[in-house]
């Protein structure tokens, strides 16, 4: 796969506070192609969603700023590009899904309202066709009687309804790329299921990719086609999702398969990786996980290590396959 | 799956506006509806009153001093021939049911033709001090940084500057002129509207929805008009009701220290000009009195009400 539609390179977005400078995003590298969907995996503050927020350089500055790196799209720097540039790519081009619908809707503007507003934003398009094109987008979400639906505000609706229509909403002038930022984290289980079932639906049916932010290795497994391990505001493993849940290679991608609940063997305690995630103020050097690493070595303490490519397709940054 | 209907959520209407929800629960405080009830009364009054009432400005000095309906006075006059008291005793007329000042004129559309001077000021100050403060907290709050620092510790300063001074000095500059006492009134005004929308319009911010909006390809401005502001219209609403007494009693404090705009009869103009008569023709004062007191209540009684029934803790 070759045809790569957003590459990231060397991402870093720090944030500047009174409590020192927070490393939240320190080097990440990736490629998305054409019609993919790309998982990013981690653990709470691996910096999932910071990297997410700073492909549209959505963070507010100050205090976070993008110290480095370069994220392209086509041919144009999302970092360095225009605000003006930027806005037109944002939501026409690229389009985001946020972890919480309930607070990602505005509270006093109809469902409708949002997505026209979206639409009108982007295209030279009649009210009239604007709302038909939102009826119909939030048909497709399954969401029912959407004729009414439309008219109402956020908070009539449930949380499974106002995810949809975030998606509907995200899906309104046809991206070439959605970032879904945990879409499934505050739904409970069954909703979680319809949404996953949504994205599927909109994999088979439409020549979008995809960014899918995640810390469940489950759903990773049912949607993703690669997946990016994070850890410490770096990318440590990068693979095809079979081969990530297969053949882990990183200690750390290892311990967090290890963490999953194996219904075929029969275990008193579920495992898990012992220490936190580092303080992104005060990363530890060399390797960021070496402190927690079973296998750490003394090399590991003192550099940082660099991609190794392990099989085809297959990225790992850890000194143990370093050659 | 199930669509939750209007029907299931209490008192919220088909539709769900939010303004038919807020209005339900407005209606459950009686004071505030006693209060838009005269607010609305006023406002009738101020347009319509003076096409009813007599020419405020006609002075009559045959009929000056006249008490109020129902009430009477007696008058002591000194017969220089007879060298002797000769005592008659005055009772209200219907053609001045509220009685008469020293120089004859009507009170009643004196008060009415108050109303409106009063309403107006109130209004008209209070709109700039809102637009003012609304804008600048809102702008300080979403740029944040220098933006927000500075903009705030102007506003520190503009506290800080004895707000009556400043109007002393604006009229002694400017005039006796209501349009500066109006200006005056709304450009110091903003300061408090500014600190309260800033603070909530922070909170605002950190919302996802703000960054979603940004993340659909919304500019700044944007932003602000369309996402910040109609999430603290409900704050502007009840701070705007709550500050149009405090506008409508400083145009009156100002006219009773004597410098308001004499060519309008303002409620304070008329309290000014019965001060001295206090003891003798108490009807001249005790009137916009009356009529300034119910104003800043009703407006205060609307105020509160609406603030609890935005307020989503509150349980009425």
């Amino acid at each position: 796969m070759n045809d790569t539609i957003l590459r990231t390179k060397n991402l870093k977005t720090y944030f500047y506070t009174t409590r020192g400078v927070v490393k939240a995003v320190n080097g990440v590298n990736f490629n998305l192609s054409r019609g993919e969907c790309l998982c990013l995996v981690g653990e709470s503050g691996c910096g999932k969603s910071v990297t997410a927020l700073s492909l549209l350089r959505l963070l507010d500055s100050p205090p976070a700023r993008i110290v480095d790196g370069q994220v392209s799209f086509g041919d144009i720097d999302l970092v360095k590009c225009s605000t003006r540039q930027l806005r037109q790519i944002r939501g026409k081009d690229i389009a985001m899904v946020f972890q919480e619908a309930q607070s990602a809707l505005n509270p006093v503007l109809s469902i409708g309202n949002q997505i026209i507003e979206q639409v009108e934003l982007h295209e030279r398009i009649s009210q009239r066709e604007a709302r038909a094109r939102a009826l119909a987008l939030l048909e497709e979400m399954g969401i029912p009687s959407a004729e009414r639906v439309i008219d109402t505000y956020p908070h009539l609706l449930s949380g499974g309804m106002k995810q949809r229509a975030m998606i509907a909403m995200s899906l309104s002038c046809n991206p070439q790329i959605l970032i879904a930022d945990e879409p499934t984290t505050a739904v409970d289980v069954t909703i979680q299921a319809q949404i996953l079932e949504i994205f599927r639906n909109l994999r088979a049916r439409k020549q979008m990719s995809f960014i899918f932010i995640t810390h469940d290795l489950a759903i990773v497994n049912e949607i993703g086609d690669r997946a990016v391990v994070m850890y410490g505001g770096r990318d440590v493993e990068t693979a095809p999702v079979s081969r990530i849940i297969k053949n882990p290679r990183h200690p750390y991608t290892r311990g967090l398969i290890a963490c999953l609940p194996n219904m075929s063997r029969s275990e008193k305690r579920l495992e898990s990786i012992p220490g936190n995630t580092p303080n992104p103020i005060e990363l530890p050097p060399g390797c960021p996980f070496h402190p927690r690493c079973p296998k750490a070595m003394d090399i590991c303490r003192r550099k940082v290590p660099s991609p190794t490519i392990v099989a085809e397709g297959h990225a790992v940054s850890c000194h143990l396959y370093a050659s | 799956m199930k669509y939750r209907t209007a029907g299931t959520s209490t008192s919220i209407r088909a539709g769900g506006r939010l303004a038919g929800y807020y209005w339900q629960r407005t209606r459950r405080n009686k004071l505030a509806i006693a209060g838009l009830a005269f607010i609305i009364f006023l406002i009738f009054l101020a347009l319509f009153g003076p096409f009813f009432t007599m020419d405020p400005t006609e002075v009559n000095f045959d009929e000056k001093n006249l008490p109020p309906i129902g009430f009477s006075i007696e008058k002591s006059i000194y017969d220089i021939n007879t060298d002797e008291f000769t005592t008659t005793i005055i009772r209200g007329t219907w053609k001045h049911p509220l009685g008469t000042d020293n120089k004859g004129r009507d009170l009643l559309a004196m008060i009415v033709s108050g109303a409106r001077i009063s309403l107006l000021v109130g209004l008209i100050a209070t709109g700039m001090a809102i637009i003012l403060g609304t804008i600048i907290g809102v702008l300080s709050a979403y740029s944040g940084g220098w933006v927000d620092n500075a903009l705030m510790r102007f506003t520190d300063i503009m506290m800080t500057f004895p707000f009556f001074l400043l109007l002393v000095l604006i009229v002694f500059i400017f005039g006796h002129s209501l349009i500066f006492i109006v200006l005056a009134i709304g450009l110091t005004g903003w300061t408090g509207t500014a600190r309260l929308i800033r603070s909530e319009s922070l909170s605002l911010r950190t919302r996802e929805f703000v960054t979603a909006a940004r993340a659909i390809g919304a500019s700044d401005r944007r932003v602000i008009f369309r996402h910040l502001i109609p999430n603290v219209m409900s704050l502007i609403i009840v701070i705007t009701t709550l500050s149009i007494p405090g506008v409508i009693m400083a145009e009156a404090a100002l006219s009773f220290i004597g410098l308001g705009d004499p060519t309008w009869t303002s409620w304070g103009i008329i309290l000014s000009a019965g001060q001295h008569t206090l003891d003798t023709a108490w009807w001249i004062a005790v009137g916009p009195g009356i009529m300034l007191f119910l104003t800043v209540l009703a407006f205060n009684f609307l105020g509160d009400g609406l603030r609890d029934a935005f307020d989503p803790k509150s349980k009425i």
